[in-house]
């Protein structure tokens, strides 16, 4: 798999954030961004378009991010999620990692540990 | 030194009037830090040394700090060490203050030697030895000691002014809290702690002010109070909050959770609870925070 076949789901109830993020994976030559606002349209989205990655918030609107990061796991238990949030307490921590997520990054992003995500994904999952 | 309460200290130990420190705080932008209110800020040279050089300034057109080694105020290796230094950001209020005539460099000196005794902050930073006293000088200058939840409020104002720092800047003045029961709002977001803690929080500004903000907070330059720009005061409590939340689970196992951020612009906060309201002032315009008293 490549850099630039990658689908990638930003789910962020920041406009500034996904777009922040997204203009990163862009100049990293990742081209398929989809974006949900929160938890409900993320899970919707998945199971529409089965991204190969998964940027997930945890506090948002409507949905969560722990309680979406739940149904996109029971649908697809090989869902590659990454929370990417501020709220990264013990706690949080140690339950999205036992639901199955497979990183968590403390906001704010350093563009250093995005990289190190999709590259890590690109070895691992090809 | 927890230096960006030198402004105020500075108001209210009868330094400078409201007025004065407001007009100074705007023109930090515009003002060069000098050498002589850096030496004597380093301790090299007293405020007569500094008046003394200035006088020989007037006659012998040499740079001050040529003239102070002459003088022997100076060694060439301490002029270097004031050259090379990073130049705080923070002395440049002090060198607004002197440059617009409004204190001394007597008065700067004899004001810094008793603001660093009363606190013991001798570090420009919040490294971790001088957490205990930045807590204990947040407690004194908020008046916070003898509150329910004191030194959870104190850690969290801590905290508040530590992310102020790392997202906006240290170009910033802190005013006295006041107790208010109802606010009301301009542009603003609030979020609820909650939790065994779980006091209410907002942030308001005017539009203009907020644009500034949000230009700082994403490191981009905004002209217009758009989206991204009501996204930036949100994001900002968000990180925070969660700053604040993690730090606590780290330190004391006490675990918060975070509703997400609700604009509320042009509305007024006000429940049952009094709200505590610290504004800080920066040059682009003065914001105000707002957390809930729990009791």
């Amino acid at each position: 798999m490549t850099i630039d076949s990658l689908v990638i789901l930003i789910c962020d109830d920041s406009i500034l954030a996904r777009r922040q993020l997204k203009n990163h994976l862009n100049s990293l030559g990742c081209n398929t961004i989809i974006e949900a606002k929160e938890g409900n349209a993320a899970v919707e989205l998945y199971k529409k378009e089965h991204p190969d990655i998964v940027f997930l918030d945890i506090v948002m609107p409507i949905k969560d991010g722990i309680q979406a990061t739940m149904e996109i796991i029971d649908f697809d238990k090989d869902a590659y999620i990454v929370m990417a949030s501020s709220v990264g307490t013990q706690e949080n921590l140690r339950e999205v990692l036992s639901l199955g997520a497979k990183d968590f990054i403390q906001k704010p992003l350093k563009t250093q540990q995005v990289d190190e995500i999709i590259s890590k994904f690109l070895k691992g999952g090809l | 030194m927890y230096t960006q309460f030198f402004g105020n200290y500075l108001l209210n130990k009868g330094y400078v009037t409201s007025e004065q420190l407001i007009e100074a705080i705007k023109d930090q932008k515009n003002t060069r830090l000098r050498l002589g209110v850096l030496a004597i800020h380093d301790g090299y040279m007293n405020a007569n040394q500094v008046e003394d050089v200035h006088i020989a300034q007037t006659h012998d057109n040499k740079r001050f700090g040529d003239l102070a080694i002459e003088k022997g105020y100076l060694t060439k290796e301490q002029l270097d060490c004031l050259l090379n230094s990073q130049q705080p950001d923070y002395l440049l209020l002090s060198q607004a203050l002197v440059d617009k005539g409004y204190m001394t460099n007597a008065k700067f000196e004899e004001a810094m030697k008793e603001y660093q005794s009363e606190y013991g902050l001798t570090e420009d930073d919040f490294a971790d030895e001088q957490h205990d006293k930045i807590i204990q000088m947040i407690q004194h200058f908020y008046d916070i000691k003898d509150i329910k939840d004191s030194s959870l409020y104190a850690q969290y104002i801590t905290i508040l002014f530590n992310n102020i720092i790392r997202f906006i800047g240290d170009d910033f003045t802190p005013h006295q809290a006041t107790k208010i029961t109802v606010y009301p709002t301009d542009q603003c977001v609030t979020q609820k702690i909650t939790g065994e803690f779980s006091p209410q929080t907002a942030l308001d500004m005017d539009a203009d002010s907020l644009i500034a903000f949000a230009s700082r907070y994403a490191g981009e330059e905004f002209t217009e109070n758009d989206e991204y720009v009501q996204a930036s005061i949100e994001d900002f409590i968000n990180l925070h909050n969660g700053l604040y939340v993690v730090n606590l689970s780290n330190e004391s196992s006490l675990e918060l959770t975070l509703e997400p951020p609700l604009p509320r612009n042009s509305d007024k906060l006000d429940g049952v609870k009094e709200y505590f309201q610290l504004p800080i002032t920066f040059p682009f315009g003065t914001i105000n925070f707002l957390i809930e008293k729990t009791d």
